[in-house]
C-alpha cells in the first residue's frame, strides 16, 4: 500500500518542516518588562523612569517605613519598647547590629537603586521635552541628594562628631549603570564629601523644582532636605535660611492643617504634607503602621510607647490625646500610624517652623519670623498655651514632641550630641554597619570601626 | 542474540497468528504470578534440543515432546525461567515469577528501549508494581529508598506540597537542581507553581498506579541525548500499555490513617510561669531592683510574697511579666486555674485517607488498551490541609497495517489541595506550639481567643484561620500524545510525534474579617488562574539490524521542538460584605489585578548510535544540539555528546567456565550535558514596569548579558554490573565524576552599582561519587519466595570556584547560616560556633575560632571555655564551616518474603552525614526571650553561679544566645522503616469458582518508625518558604513526615 509509506514519509517531513519554521520562535521576548533600548529611548520613557525612582525611593525598606522607623528604634532612648518577633529591627532597637542583618542591607541596596534610576534620568535629559527638562533634572537631584543624605546619616558618623573630612561615610556614584562594564567598585568617600553632595543636589534642585508639582518634589521639600542636612552639620545660618526659603515657597501651597490629629492617616496628601510616601490599596507600603499599629488594625503591633515618653507631654496636648491604648494588649501606641493605606509623612511643613526658630533662636536672629512665634504657631495648634521668649531647649523640647515617632529622632538626637541609651551620640552601636553581603562583592570597602 | 531471537520468533508468531502446533502431545497455559494473566509470547524449548515453541495471546501453548524425560525450559522476559519435567502428564500449566534478575529486562531509554544486559549507561529502572499502594500524594515520594543515587526529601509534612529531588548531587547554585520529567516522551512541567512561599507540585497531578516503570537517567551515556537539560538527570515515566488477551479489570480499594511521625514536648503551664517569671526577675535583679531579698546563693530564686516589695509595682520587669500572664490566660487565673493547653497537639488533625482504583486492560492483536481511574483523598496531618485527585487514563495502540502503528496516550486529572500557610506565617497550623501554654483556645461563650478581636494571645493563631479561611488550589491537568510508527523496511521504524501537557490551575483564597489577613480590609480575597501549555513535536527514526552473526548496530536519530507558554492572572479584592459571601464578586474592592505571558523554546537535533560485537563488546555515541529561546544571542546553540562502552566478560572464554560468575559486564562512559533552568528572559537587558502614587513608571530590572550559555557538566561513569550463581545475586557498582562549568550564577555586584546581581557562566563544581546496588533471591520455591535488595549511594558535592577569586556567595540574612564557599559542598552551614553558657554568669558563649592575645583574655569579653577561647560577643565569633546540610550516604534496604498466599515486603530508607539548623530555635528554643512556649529542655537553664548547662540564663526580650549559631544545629542522620506491607491473596482455587482471578486483601504502613537523633519533629524536614538550592536543611516550624497506614483490597478478574 503505497499511502501508508506517504504517511510515514509525511510526518517526517512535516516534522522536519516544523522544525524548521521553528527557528523563529526562539527569538522570544517577555511581554511584561521592555528591553533596555526601548526604555531609554524616548523622553516620556525617561520621566517614567523618573516616576520609577520615586517608586523605588517607597519601598519597604527605605521610605516606606523602615528609614523612619530604624531612626525610632536607634534613637529609642527608654521612649518605646520594641517587642516584636523580628530580629532585624530588635537588632536595631538594641544596638546590637550584625554586619549580615538584612534590614540593613536592604537600606544600603535600595538607596542605591533609587541613585542609579536618578542617574539614568539625569544622563538623558537632552531628550526630554525641553520645558520639563527643568523639573525633571530638579526631580533627580531631589531624589539623588535625600538617597545620598539618608544613607550618610545612617552608615557614616555624624556630622556633630568632626573629623568630617576623615570619617568615612559611603560611596558617591554619579554615572549610570546601563551595562555590565559599566559596575564600578568604588571606595568610601567622607562624610564631608557625602554632605557636600547632598548640599549640591539639593541646592540645584531647590533652583529648578517648581513651588507646586503634585505628589512629587517641589521646592519647598528640598529647602526643607536642605534645612535638615545644614542642621545636622550644626549651620545653623543655612538652616534657618533653607527653612525660611521653604516657608515662603510654602506661601499659597501648603499649610498647617488646623486639627493636629488630621496630618496623619491620610489616604491623600493633606494641606501640610511637602512629600509623603504615595501609598494606596493597589500600591506602595506603610511600614511605619506595619510595625507601630496594633493587630486589631492590621499593624504588627511590635512597638510600645512608654510612659517615660508619655509624660513629656503637657496636660492639654493634642499630641498626646493622639496616642491610644491597643484594645488588644493594653499597650500605649502612636495614632500617627494607624491607617494601612495612609500615605507616610516624609516633610510636614511643621518641621519647617520648628527648623526656623531653633536655628534663629541659637542666633539670636528673627529671619522670616520670630522663635516665638514660630513654635506658638505649633504649640496653639497643639491645643497649648503660647510661650514667651522660648529658650534653644524649648524649642528642642518643642521638636521632638512635634515629630515623635516620624523618624527624624535619632538624627536630631546625634546632632545635639545627646547619649542614646547609654552610649555616647557617636558610639559605633548607633551606626550602620557596611552589609558584609556589600564588602564581600567590592573589596575597596572597610568596615566602620566597631564591626567585623 | 537469543533476545534478538526471541523478539523475532514472537514478531512472527504475532504477525501471522499461527501457533507451531505439532502433532500433539502436552499442552497448557503459562500465567504470570503477578496478575494471574495469561504470557503472550513466552519461549518454550525443550531442553538439549533447538525445538521449541512460544505461547499464544492467551498464554496457550502446545508442543510435542519426544519422551517423559524431557524437560521443558520456560523463558520469558522479565520472569525467572522455569524448568518443568514433562512426565506422564499431558497438560501443564505453569506460573512464571517476575524476575529479580534484572538482566534480561527491557529498559526505557530516550528515544527507544534497550536490554539491560546491553546497556552501557546507568539506569536506575523503579517498576510500578513496586509503588502501587503507596499512601503518598506524589510519585517521588513513593520512590523514596528505592533507587540508588537518587535522593528525595520532602520539605515538610503538607500534602501535595513541593519536593527536592537530587540525582546524583546538586550540580548547580542558582538553576534548578530537579531531574527533567518526561512521560510517555514528552517532556513535561514538574516546577513549582505556587503562589506563595510555600511551593507546590505538578507531579502530584500524577496517578502513579498508572506508571508502568520509571527509569531514572543516571549517566551522561544515558543522558546526555536529552542534552541540555540532562545535567540533573531524566526522568522517564512510562504509563502502562494494554495487553492482548481477555479483558483483566482490577478494583482497589484502600483505607488508613495519617498521624505525625513524631511529637514535641513544650513547656506546660507550670514550667512556662516558672521560666517566664525568673526571666522576667533576671532582668529586675541586673537593673537593681529587689537588692534586699535577693539570695546571692540563688539569685533566681524568687521570694514568697514579693508582690508586696515597693520595687514590684515600680514598674517592675516581674509585674510587666504578671500582667502578660493576665492578658495571656483570657478568663481564666493563671494562679489557681490555668488552662495549660497542648497546643502541639492542636496542630495535627485526625488524618483519614482513601483510594479507589479501577483499571482494565486488554485488546486484540491489533488494538490494545488500558484505561484507568482513580479517586484519591488524603488529609494532611496538619489542621485544614487535604489532598484530593480525580484521575483517568486511556492509552490505546492500534496496529493500522501490518507495519503501522498508532499510539495514543490521554491522561485528565483534577487535584483538589487545601492548603495551609507557609511555615514563616502566624497562620501555619505548627506556629500554635508558639502559643502560652496559659491561653485557653475559646472562651467560655465559645469563640475563639486570638491576638486581635478575642485577645488572650500575641500571635495570630491558625485556629481562627482554620475557620475562617478558604485557601484551595484546584489544578487541571491533561496529559496527551499521539505518534505514528512506520516500518518501511525490516528494522527502520519512522515516529512521528505529538504531545502537550495542559496544566490549569486557580490558587483560590479567602480570609474573612476575623482573621489575620482579612480583619483590617474587612475581608480580603485572591484568586490566581495559571494555565500552562507545553507541547513537542518530534520526527525520529530509529534503525536495528543484525549485521551478520557479529555485528549488531542501533541508530537512533531526530529532530525536535518544544514550547512552553505560561499565561496567568491575578486579582486580589477586599472588603467583602459578609462572611457568607467569599469569591471576588462580592469584594468592594479590587486591590490588585496582574497578568502576564511568559514564554521559552528548544529546537533540537540528536543523534545516537548503538553497536555491538560479537554479543560482548559494546559501544555506545550520542549527541544533541540544543538551541534555547533563554540563552543570549552569542551562544544559542549548544553540542552535548556522549560516548560509552561495555565489555561483557563473562561472555569471554575465560569466564565462561567460572560457575559462581553468571555475568560480568564493565562499562563506561563521558559525554557532557547542560542545564538551562533558568528564568525565560535571563539574558536581556530589562526595564520593569512599576507604579507610583497611581501613575506608570519604569524602573531597572536588569542587565543584559549576550553571551549567557548553558551550564555545563561533564561526567565520567564507570562501572561494573554483575550477576553471580545463576543471578541470584547481581547487582551494579559505579563510580563517578560530575565536573560542572559555567555555572549559571547569580554573580553578586557591588548594590552601589543599582543591581544586586547579574547571571553569567562563571564558577565550577563537582559531584563524585560510588553507587551499589544489590539485589538477591535468597528463597525461590513454588510456594515460597524471598528476595533482598540494597541500594547505597555515596555522594561528595564541593564548589570549586565562583567569581574569580571569590570565596563565598556571602548569603545575607541573619536567620540562616547557609552559605556557598569555596571547598565546601553547596549551602554548607557557615556562622558562629556555640560555645555553650559562661558558669559564672549564665552567659552565651561562642568560639571566638580567632587569634586572641593572652593579655585579651580578661574573662569577660574573652575567656577560656574547655581550653578555647570564647566570648559573649556575638559579633567577635568569627564564623566557621559547622556543617552540611545534604547526606552524603544515603541508601534503601528492601526485603519481600511471598509464602504460599501471604506477601510481606519492608523497605528502610535512610541518609547520613548531613545536619539540621532549626531556625525556629531562635524562638521556641531561647531561655525565655519572648512570650513564645519553650522546649521543654530550655528548663535547664543557667540559675546561679557555677550551674554547667548548654542553657543560657532566662532574660525577658533580651538575647541571650538566640542568635543564628550552631546551638540549633543537630545531627540529621536518619534511618527509617519507609514502607511496610502485608498481604494475603486467596486462593485461586477458591476464587476461580466465582471468575475472579485475585483478591488480595493488605495493610501498608508508610514511615512506621523513624531512628534519628533529631531533637525536633522530623528529620527530613527543610522549611518550604526558605527552600532554595542553597537553603538547606533548615526546620521552621515545618510538618513532620505523616506516619499512615491505609487497609486495602485488591479484586481482579
Amino acid at each position: 500500500m503505497k499511502y501508508i509509506k506517504y504517511i510515514g514519509f509525511t510526518s517526517l517531513i512535516a516534522g522536519s518542516l516544523l522544525v524548521g519554521s521553528c527557528t523563529d520562535e526562539l527569538d522570544l521576548s517577555p511581554t511584561d518588562k521592555l528591553p533596555a533600548e526601548s526604555a531609554l529611548n524616548t523622553g516620556e520613557n525617561i520621566e517614567r523612569i523618573l516616576l520609577g525612582a520615586y517608586d523605588a525611593l517607597s519601598d519597604g525598606d527605605l521610605f516606606g517605613g523602615n528609614a523612619l522607623r530604624d531612626s525610632e528604634l536607634l534613637g529609642s532612648d527608654g521612649d518605646l519598647q520594641f517587642s516584636g518577633t523580628y530580629g532585624e529591627p530588635a537588632e536595631v532597637w538594641r544596638k546590637e547590629l550584625v554586619t549580615s542583618n538584612s534590614d540593613v542591607a536592604e537600606r544600603w541596596y535600595s538607596s542605591y537603586y533609587v541613585i542609579n534610576a536618578t542617574n539614568i534620568v539625569l544622563d538623558n535629559l537632552e531628550l526630554v521635552d525641553e520645558e520639563e527638562q527643568g523639573r525633571v533634572q530638579g526631580e533627580a537631584l531631589f531624589l539623588r541628594g535625600l538617597a545620598y543624605f539618608e544613607l550618610v546619616k545612617y552608615f557614616g558618623k555624624p556630622y556633630s562628631a568632626g573629623n568630617t573630612t576623615t570619617n568615612l561615610a559611603v560611596p558617591i556614584i554619579t554615572e549610570p549603570t546601563y551595562e555590565f562594564g559599566d559596575i564600578t567598585y568604588p571606595e568610601r568617600q567622607t562624610v564631608e564629601a557625602v554632605y557636600a553632595r547632598v548640599l549640591e543636589d539639593l541646592q540645584q534642585a531647590e533652583d529648578l523644582l517648581p513651588t507646586s508639582n503634585g505628589v512629587y518634589a517641589n521646592k519647598t521639600a528640598a529647602a526643607a532636605i536642605l534645612s535638615r542636612a545644614y542642621l545636622q552639620m550644626l549651620n545653623y545660618e543655612g538652616a534657618r535660611d533653607a527653612a525660611n526659603r521653604g516657608l515662603a515657597y510654602a506661601q499659597g501651597v501648603f499649610s498647617l492643617v488646623p486639627v493636629y490629629e488630621n496630618a496623619f492617616n491620610n489616604t491623600t496628601n493633606s494641606s501640610e504634607d511637602v512629600l509623603s510616601t504615595q501609598v494606596t490599596t493597589q500600591d506602595g507600603v506603610n511600614n511605619m503602621q506595619l510595625f507601630f499599629a496594633s493587630t486589631r488594625f492590621g499593624g504588627r503591633g511590635d512597638i510600645e510607647i512608654q510612659n517615660q515618653h508619655l509624660s513629656e507631654y503637657e496636660e492639654g496636648d493634642e499630641r498626646l490625646a493622639l496616642f491610644y491604648s491597643d484594645p488588644v494588649t493594653g499597650e500605649s501606641r502612636t495614632g500617627k500610624w494607624v491607617d494601612q493605606y495612609a500615605n507616610v509623612n516624609l516633610i510636614r511643613l511643621a518641621e519647617l517652623y520648628l527648623t526656623r526658630a531653633e536655628a534663629n533662636a541659637r542666633l539670636g536672629t528673627e529671619v522670616g519670623a520670630s522663635p516665638a512665634d514660630d513654635v506658638n504657631l505649633i504649640r496653639e495648634r497643639a491645643g497649648l498655651d503660647p510661650i514667651d521668649n522660648p529658650t534653644v531647649d524649648d524649642i528642642v523640647r518643642e521638636r521632638f514632641l512635634e515629630l515623635a515617632f516620624e523618624g527624624q529622632r535619632v538624627h536630631d538626637m546625634k546632632r545635639l550630641q545627646w547619649d542614646i541609651d547609654g552610649f555616647e551620640y557617636d558610639a559605633f552601636e548607633l551606626i550602620f554597619p557596611i552589609p558584609q553581603r556589600e564588602i564581600d562583592a567590592n573589596e575597596s570597602l572597610r568596615q566602620n570601626e566597631g564591626y567585623f | 542474540m537469543r533476545k534478538a531471537l526471541l523478539c523475532s520468533v514472537l514478531l512472527l508468531h504475532l504477525i501471522t497468528g499461527i501457533g507451531w502446533a505439532q502433532s500433539r502431545n502436552v499442552s497448557g497455559k503459562v500465567i504470570s504470578n503477578e496478575d494471574n494473566t495469561g504470557l503472550p509470547g513466552v519461549n518454550i524449548r525443550i531442553q538439549g534440543t533447538t525445538s521449541g515453541t512460544v505461547t499464544d495471546l492467551d498464554g496457550n501453548y502446545t508442543i510435542e515432546v519426544p519422551s517423559a524425560e524431557s524437560v521443558l525450559q520456560f523463558s520469558f522476559v522479565g520472569f525467572v525461567d522455569e524448568e518443568v519435567t514433562v512426565g506422564n502428564r499431558s497438560v501443564i500449566n505453569v506460573e512464571l515469577y517476575p524476575s529479580l534478575d534484572q538482566l534480561s529486562e527491557l529498559v526505557v531509554v530516550g528515544y527507544g528501549t534497550q536490554v539491560k544486559e546491553e546497556l552501557t549507561g546507568n539506569i536506575a529502572r523503579v517498576g510500578g508494581d513496586q509503588i502501587q499502594n503507596v499512601p503518598v500524594p506524589s510519585v517521588e515520594q513513593a520512590i523514596q529508598g528505592r533507587a540508588a543515587g537518587v535522593f528525595v526529601n520532602s520539605l515538610n509534612g503538607k500534602v501535595g506540597q513541593g519536593i527536592n529531588i537530587r540525582i546524583r548531587g546538586a550540580s548547580s547554585i542558582n538553576a534548578s537542581n530537579d531531574p527533567l520529567y518526561v512521560i510517555d516522551g514528552i517532556p513535561v512541567t514538574s516546577e513549582n507553581q505556587s503562589n506563595t512561599a510555600a511551593p507546590t507540585n505538578p507531579l502530584a497531578d500524577l496517578n502513579f498506579n498508572d506508571i508502568e516503570s520509571m527509569e531514572i537517567l543516571k549517566d551522561a551515556s544515558a543522558a546526555a541525548i536529552y542534552g541540555s537539560r540532562a545535567s540533573n538527570g531524566v526522568v522517564i515515566i512510562t504509563t502502562k500499555k494494554g495487553k492482548a488477551g481477555a479483558t483483566s479489570f482490577n478494583i482497589n480499594y484502600q483505607y488508613g490513617v495519617s498521624r505525625p511521625t513524631n511529637h514535641r514536648e513544650f513547656l506546660n503551664a507550670s514550667q512556662y510561669i516558672e521560666l517566664l517569671q525568673e526571666a522576667a526577675w533576671n532582668n529586675d535583679v541586673a537593673d537593681g531592683y529587689f537588692a534586699d531579698v535577693v539570695d546571692p546563693e540563688n539569685p533566681a530564686l524568687i521570694p514568697a510574697g514579693i508582690e508586696d516589695h515597693p520595687d514590684y509595682a515600680a514598674d517592675s520587669w516581674l509585674q510587666y511579666i504578671h500582667g502578660t500572664f493576665d492578658f495571656l490566660s483570657g478568663d481564666r487565673d493563671w494562679r489557681t486555674n490555668p488552662a495549660n493547653t497542648n497546643w502541639e497537639e492542636l496542630a495535627f488533625q485526625d488524618a483519614r485517607t482513601q483510594e479507589l482504583n479501577l483499571s482494565a486492560s486488554g485488546g486484540t492483536d491489533k488494538t490494545r488498551y488500558y484505561a484507568s481511574g482513580s479517586f484519591s483523598d488524603q488529609d494532611g496531618i496538619l489542621i485544614g490541609n487535604n489532598f484530593k485527585r480525580i484521575s483517568g487514563r486511556l492509552n490505546l495502540n492500534h496496529e493500522l497495517k501490518s507495519n503501522l502503528d498508532f499510539n495514543a496516550n490521554v491522561g485528565i486529572s483534577r487535584t483538589l489541595n487545601a492548603r495551609v500557610s507557609d511555615d514563616n506565617e502566624f497562620a501555619t497550623p505548627l506556629q500554635l506550639v508558639a502559643q502560652s501554654p496559659l491561653s485557653p483556645v475559646r472562651d467560655p461563650e465559645g469563640n475563639l481567643y486570638d491576638d486581635a478581636l478575642n485577645p488572650s494571645m500575641f500571635y495570630y493563631p491558625a485556629t481562627v484561620e482554620l475557620e475562617n479561611s478558604r485557601f484551595e488550589t484546584s489544578v487541571w491537568r491533561n496529559l496527551a500524545n499521539t505518534s505514528l510508527v512506520y516500518e518501511p523496511v525490516d528494522g527502520l521504524r519512522i515516529t512521528g510525534e505529538y504531545g502537550f501537557d495542559l496544566l490549569t490551575q486557580n490558587e483560590d483564597r479567602y480570609q474573612n474579617a476575623n482573621t489575620q489577613g482579612g480583619r483590617s480590609t474587612a475581608g480580603w480575597g485572591s484568586s490566581r488562574w495559571l494555565r500552562i501549555f507545553n507541547y513537542t513535536t518530534r520526527a525520529y527514526a530509529n534503525y536495528v539490524k543484525p549485521l551478520g552473526e557479529v555485528h549488531d548496530i542501533d541508530l537512533t536519530g531526530g529532530v525536535e521542538f518544544q514550547k512552553s507558554q505560561i499565561d496567568q492572572t491575578y486579582v486580589a479584592g477586599q472588603n467583602f460584605p459578609s462572611t457568607e459571601l467569599t469569591r471576588l464578586v462580592s469584594a468592594a474592592e479590587i486591590t490588585d489585578a496582574e497578568g502576564d505571558l511568559s514564554e521559552y523554546s528548544f529546537l533540537s537535533y540528536f543523534l545516537r548510535a548503538n553497536y555491538k560485537l560479537l554479543d560482548r563488546y559494546l559501544l555506545g555515541v550520542s549527541g544533541r544540539v540544543d538551541a534555547s529561546s533563554r540563552f543570549g544571542a552569542n551562544n544559542r546553540y549548544g553540542f552535548f555528546p556522549a560516548v560509552s562502552a561495555g565489555w561483557i566478560l563473562s561472555e569471554e572464554s575465560f569466564l565462561q567456565n567460572t560457575r559462581a560468575i553468571s555475568f560480568l559486564k564493565l562499562r563506561a562512559s563521558y559525554g557532557i550535558t547542560g542545564n538551562a533552568a533558568i528564568g525565560n528572559f535571563t539574558h536581556l537587558g530589562l526595564y520593569d514596569a512599576s507604579v507610583y502614587g497611581g501613575q506608570p513608571g519604569f524602573v531597572p530590572y536588569q542587565l543584559e548579558n549576550p553571551d549567557l550559555s548553558w551550564e555545563r557538566t561533564a561526567q565520567l561513569d564507570v562501572g561494573f554490573d554483575f550477576g553471580f550463581f545463576k543471578n541470584r545475586i547481581n547487582g551494579e557498582l559505579d563510580y563517578y565524576v560530575k565536573n560542572t562549568t559555567d555555572l549559571l550564577l547569580e554573580r553578586p555586584v557591588p548594590y552601589t552599582s543599582g543591581y544586586r546581581t547579574i547571571m553569567d557562566n562563571i564558577g565550577s563544581l563537582r559531584n563524585r561519587g560510588v553507587e551499589l546496588v544489590l539485589n538477591g533471591t535468597i528463597l525461590s520455591k513454588t510456594d515460597l519466595q524471598w528476595t533482598a535488595g540494597l541500594n547505597m549511594a555515596y555522594n561528595q558535592n564541593e564548589v570549586l570556584s565562583l567569581n574569580g577569586d571569590q570565596q563565598t556567595l556571602a548569603q545575607s540574612g541573619s536567620r540562616w547560616l547557609n552559605d556557598v564557599i569555596v571547598g565546601e559542598p553547596i549551602g554548607v552551614f557557615y556562622g558562629q560556633e556555640y560555645a555553650g553558657v559562661n558558669p559564672d554568669n549564665g552567659d552565651a558563649l561562642w568560639y571566638v575560632n580567632d587569634e586572641v592575645a593572652a593579655e585579651d583574655i580578661d574573662g569577660v569579653t574573652y575567656l577560656n571555655q574547655g581550653g578555647r577561647i570564647a566570648t559573649n560577643n556575638y559579633n567577635l565569633a568569627q564564623r566557621v564551616v559547622l556543617g552540611n546540610p545534604t547526606p552524603e550516604f544515603i541508601y534503601g534496604v528492601n526485603t519481600s518474603l511471598t509464602f504460599k498466599g501471604f506477601d510481606l515486603s519492608v523497605l528502610f530508607q535512610g541518609v547520613e552525614g548531613n545536619k539540621i539548623f532549626n531556625g525556629g530555635g531562635t524562638y521556641m528554643t531561647a531561655n525565655g526571650r519572648y512570650e513564645d512556649n519553650q522546649t521543654v529542655d530550655q528548663m535547664n537553664r543557667w540559675q546561679k553561679p557555677g550551674d554547667i548547662t548548654d542553657v543560657p540564663q532566662a532574660r525577658l526580650y533580651s538575647n541571650n544566645g538566640a542568635q543564628a549559631s550552631s546551638r540549633y544545629l543537630y545531627d540529621g542522620s536518619y534511618l527509617r522503616l519507609k514502607n511496610l506491607t502485608l498481604g494475603y491473596s486467596l486462593p485461586k482455587s477458591l476464587l476461580g469458582n466465582y471468575g475472579l482471578g485475585t483478591l488480595r486483601f493488605y495493610a501498608v504502613a508508610q514511615n512506621l518508625l523513624t531512628f534519628t537523633q533529631y531533637p525536633g519533629w522530623d528529620p527530613e524536614v527543610n522549611t518550604d518558604y526558605a527552600a532554595s538550592n542553597i537553603s538547606l536543611g533548615n526546620d521552621f516550624y515545618s510538618a513532620p513526615q505523616a506516619r499512615t497506614i491505609v487497609f486495602g483490597a485488591k479484586l481482579s478478574f
